[in-house]
């Protein structure tokens, strides 16, 4: 019978174990470096408020959070009208739906290491796909990753392709929960695809769309591979996200201290947009 | 025909999605030179990037890494998240409730914050270029937990008083009982799991320096962004293919776990 | 009721033989301590060096049975100095490390974990006799120790394409020159509109080592081997700075040089797309092994303003050596050394892996004026060799290099300042950086 008190609690133990370790010593343990200067080898140094005026004067760090809001303003419309547009056609009488959706799917399974690199050649600037294609057609060439101003948006538009199938998916289960009964009401009354569409289809799955725009949105703040190894950041820092930059504070000049710092105010700013989104979105319901 | 327009817009949507991996697996079977003229067909096939690739790196090693990390955090998720799951749907005690709410706090805590500690507490430990650092901290999957307590929820409370009439303990319970029961949420965080570790790349970089422990996207981006490739292309795209390839051939087998299994976690927020 | 013996088997098996297999797993890590009186060696990893690292070792070894000497080749990773961080983080250093970047030292010198050479017997008047003043006075850390022996270098020069330089009237030597050049030598070989053919070309990605092959190159050679920064304090908002600026600002603008990353396909350098490149010797085994029929080439020495007087110095790309304090015998590891760099040795690792040792006496000492004479290709590196500069001792030297890229990307690829503008923020940022240290 003591068996039965405690055996909840061991079964529970992994996790808390887990937390205290790896969740709750860290978030202490961040808040710790903060104050300090550290390069993993030479002993701490008490620094106090040193690294937060650091971050107030730092450029470069304010441009990674304008970089990354960036890449989230092109990339989750792009990937709700997208994802919508083919979930739509999907769930009309077609054959060779699970051909499609296979398809569509494909880019989600595959590792971002492979679509960075896959994507990187076919924006090359000379001898990248779609810069022939664009030169055979008798435009000129685009620089996808060399423009300061287009980089960003390569990315983004390269994310998307590598996302929307998983929203696809997501749209589908959503538009077949909508009662057909609402569609045939609004038949009989006359009322056009677009009119159906408007009035009744989106209203409908909003709770999807929200989630699309949230897991996106988390998704987009946690970008790194992808500059990483397409552009290493440039060109003139227009594709260095945030958490790029963290990384490199932290493991290529080895400032501890500064990153935890960095990581912190980011984490800050995701919650704070995310707070936003969902204030804004539940507005957008009622 | 409004149906042709449709067919038209899917047919050149999959094209746009299944193209680029096409190009990526005829650019590594062809010569170097040609790689800059190539659209549809190869001229001509050669193994050498191939070749090539096995020669500088070692890629069979980190793709056996992959497995057997991707393995062992799956395996582990899979039983120790069960076990909190159970816990906290089917047993009652104090705290039950408190810890149910910390988990789905904890879900939002974004990584950026426990990163770099969690790299110290790594070094500390005198894990850093072991497999423990890749697979102890990922043991433990937030979502992993909701789901399975989800589904316990749903387990008529006769089957587990059966069992207990007949003596099982508890984990014979979960594991022995309870697992033929929920084997499509099984799937669903094996899928998941499985698939978020064999993909993840930050945390490799950051604890392992070692080339024989490294997994496999780890393996191929360094030699993406290093110097190791000597700028030839048909080498890293073949070290691409091969990255994906696993994958992919799992994909194609088990597409509709695959798909159930990203659907079904959307439909749980 | 079922097996007892099964009660909950399955399920305990399998958590057991996770943590077995958890625990296996943390006993299988490579060892690197040497448990007996060895010195372990770690050596670079490419082919040559292993050899070198090899046969004297083995040399070493047949004579001092008593004081084996152990090779290791580097582990192979991301970047050694990851690796040899890696290392000190883990406590499982090696006793020697032969192939640390000059640039690295100080931020391990710093951490005290190196031991100071100039505190073992003999070496300060050996390698006082070995290099020349100027230096030895670079490699000084800022607490007046050194840490670390000058062991090879690698000198910048430009190699050029001797038939094209020919034809385009000569070896250019000064800015203007060099432009002129690169007017001639442009084409558009295969009339799409845009042009395949440069003088030169200089890699554009934004990352701080990339520096090293062209601004800081030409920077060096302007200057004749001034600092970047000196006291903790920018120094390298100056002419020369700006006249290096301005003159790869033309580069791109005229499109001299291509901002293309020339990475796919065969060597551009060979097919002749490329007329010059900013290299190192390193590039004389590449080439003679890939050359085709009746390609020549030669060195010489980088550009330098018109109004240039006097040598050219150049970047070195100098790697050392450095002793970890984990040794148990720095004075075993120090007379290995000695014997490592000594003449008979320095010679042997010319030969074996054509990368030059900095003695002040290469263009004196008969050894390796026989060498030199003997392979023409790397003859002009025995004299560059005399006026070649690394880079300052500075803990933080790597992010000073890349503030300074960032800003010759943004003034010199894009146009988008001044080479005066880009250069002030530039040292702006330096003085920041290095206040806050």
């Amino acid at each position: 019978m003591k068996n039965n008190k405690l055996l909840p609690y061991l079964l529970v133990s992994p996790y808390l174990i887990h937390l205290m370790v790896f969740v709750a010593f860290p978030v202490l343990f961040s808040i710790f470096l903060t104050f300090n200067k550290w390069n993993i080898i030479s002993p701490m140094e008490f620094i106090g408020f040193g690294n937060f005026l650091r971050v107030f004067q730092d450029v470069l760090f304010f441009k990674a959070i304008y970089n990354t809001l960036k890449f989230l303003i092109v990339h989750i419309p792009l990937q709700i009208i997208v994802a919508l547009l083919l979930a739509e056609i999907l769930n009309q009488k077609i054959k060779f739906r699970p051909f499609f959706r296979a398809a569509f799917f494909l880019p989600v399974v595959v590792s971002g290491v492979v679509v960075s690199m896959l994507w990187q050649q076919l924006y090359g600037f000379d001898t990248g796909i779609l810069n022939r294609m664009l030169t055979t057609l008798g435009f000129g060439k685009v620089g996808w990753l060399v423009d300061p101003n287009m980089a960003m948006v390569s990315i983004a538009v390269m994310a998307t392709w590598k996302n929307v199938g998983l929203y696809v998916i997501l749209f589908l289960v959503g538009l077949q929960t909508v009662p057909p009964q609402y569609y045939e009401a609004a038949d009989l009354e006359g009322a056009n695809h677009w009119q159906k569409f408007w009035h009744i289809t989106l209203p409908m799955i909003n709770p999807t769309i929200f989630m699309v725009v949230i897991l996106s949105t988390i998704g987009g703040f946690s970008l790194f591979i992808e500059p990483y190894i397409m552009t290493g950041g440039g060109p003139l820092n227009s594709t260095l996200s945030a958490v790029l930059y963290i990384y490199k504070q932290a493991f290529t000049n080895y400032h501890m201290g500064y990153s935890a710092t960095l990581g912190f105010f980011f984490a800050f700013i995701i919650l704070f947009v995310v707070i936003i989104q969902k204030r804004f979105i539940e507005k957008g319901e009622s | 025909m409004k149906k042709l327009i449709l067919y038209i817009t899917l047919i050149i949507g999959s094209i746009a999605f299944i193209y680029p991996f096409y190009w990526m697996v005829t650019a590594s079977l062809v010569p170097e030179n040609e790689i800059e003229s190539l659209t549809l067909l190869p001229q001509s096939i050669s193994l050498n990037s191939y070749i090539q690739m096995f020669e500088k790196i070692p890629i069979g090693r980190a793709f056996f890494n992959s497995i057997f990390v991707a393995t062992m955090v799956t395996g582990g998720v899979l039983v120790l998240c069960s076990m909190v799951g159970y816990a906290l749907s089917r047993l009652r005690f104090v705290g039950r409730n408190l810890i149910f709410y910390i988990i789905i706090f904890t879900m939002t805590l974004p990584f950026q914050i426990t990163l770099i500690p969690n790299y110290i507490i790594m070094v500390k430990l005198g894990w850093i270029d072991t497999f423990l650092a890749l697979i102890v901290p990922y043991l433990i999957n937030a979502f992993a937990i909701i789901m399975f307590r989800q589904v316990f929820q749903t387990i008529p409370q006769d089957l587990i008083d059966a069992a207990r009439i007949d003596g099982c303990g508890e984990l014979r319970i979960i594991f022995q009982i309870l697992w033929p029961n929920i084997v499509p949420s099984l799937v669903t965080v094996g899928i998941i799991t499985f698939m978020a570790t064999w993909n993840d790349v930050l945390w490799p970089l950051i604890v392992i320096r070692d080339e024989n422990l490294m997994t496999m996207p780890q393996l191929v981006t360094l030699f993406a962004v290093g110097g190791r490739a000597e700028s030839q292309l048909g080498v890293k795209l073949a070290s691409a293919t091969i990255l994906a390839f696993p994958i992919i051939i799992a994909y194609l087998f088990f597409q509709k776990y695959f798909i159930q299994s990203m659907a079904s976690t959307g439909m749980k927020e | 009721m079922k097996n007892v013996l099964f009660k909950g088997c399955k399920s305990e098996f399998f958590l057991g033989l996770l943590v077995l297999s958890c625990s296996l797993l943390t006993y299988c890590n490579f060892s690197r301590e040497n448990d007996d009186n060895s010195l372990l060696y770690w050596s670079a990893n490419d082919a040559q060096e292993v050899e070198f690292a090899r046969q004297v070792i083995s040399a070493w070894n047949l004579e001092h049975p008593d004081e084996q000497i152990k090779l290791q080749p580097v582990p192979e990773g991301q970047s050694s100095e990851e690796i040899i961080l890696a290392a000190v983080v883990g406590k499982t250093t090696p006793d020697i490390y032969a192939n640390m970047w000059q640039g690295d030292v100080e931020f391990f010198a710093q951490a005290k974990v190196l031991v100071p050479f100039d505190t073992l017997e003999g070496f300060l008047e050996f390698i006082y006799q070995r290099c020349d003043s100027a230096l030895i006075k670079e490699i000084t850390s800022s607490d007046g120790h050194i840490y670390q022996i000058p062991w090879k270098i690698n000198p910048i020069m430009m190699i050029y394409n001797k038939q094209v330089v020919e034809e385009i009237g000569g070896v250019p030597r000064t800015y203007s020159e060099y432009l002129e050049a690169c007017k001639k030598y442009q084409k558009d070989n295969d009339g799409d509109g845009y042009v395949d053919q440069w003088f030169g070309y200089a890699n554009v990605r934004p990352i701080w080592h990339e520096l090293r092959f062209n601004f800081y190159l030409l920077y060096l050679a302007a200057s004749d081997g001034a600092s970047l920064v000196e006291n903790n304090h920018a120094v390298f908002n100056n002419q020369h700075a700006i006249d290096v600026f301005r003159f790869f600002g033309e580069l791109y603008t005229k499109n001299y040089f291509t901002q293309d990353m020339l990475s796919s396909g065969q060597d551009p350098f060979l097919t002749g797309k490329i007329a010059t490149k900013f290299t190192g010797p390193w590039e004389i085994a590449h080439l003679e092994k890939f050359k085709p029929q009746g390609f020549d080439y030669a060195y010489a020495p980088v550009p330098v303003p018109d109004d240039h007087q006097g040598p050219v110095y150049t970047y070195g790309d100098p790697k050392n050596i450095v002793i970890f304090n984990t040794c148990k015998n720095p004075l075993l590891a120090w007379r290995f050394l000695k014997f490592l760099i000594s003449d008979e040795n320095d010679l042997l690792f010319l030969k074996l892996s054509g990368q030059i040792p900095p003695r002040k006496d290469l263009t004196i000492n008969p050894l390796f004026v026989e060498v030199f004479k003997q392979n023409e290709k790397l003859a002009p590196f025995a004299n560059q060799a005399r006026y070649i500069r690394g880079v300052d001792n500075n803990e933080v030297i790597k992010e000073v290099f890349d503030i300074i890229t960032q800003e010759y990307q943004s003034s010199v690829l894009y146009g988008v300042k001044s080479p005066e503008d880009a250069l002030r923020d530039a040292a702006k940022a330096v003085d920041v950086l290095l206040l806050n240290m």
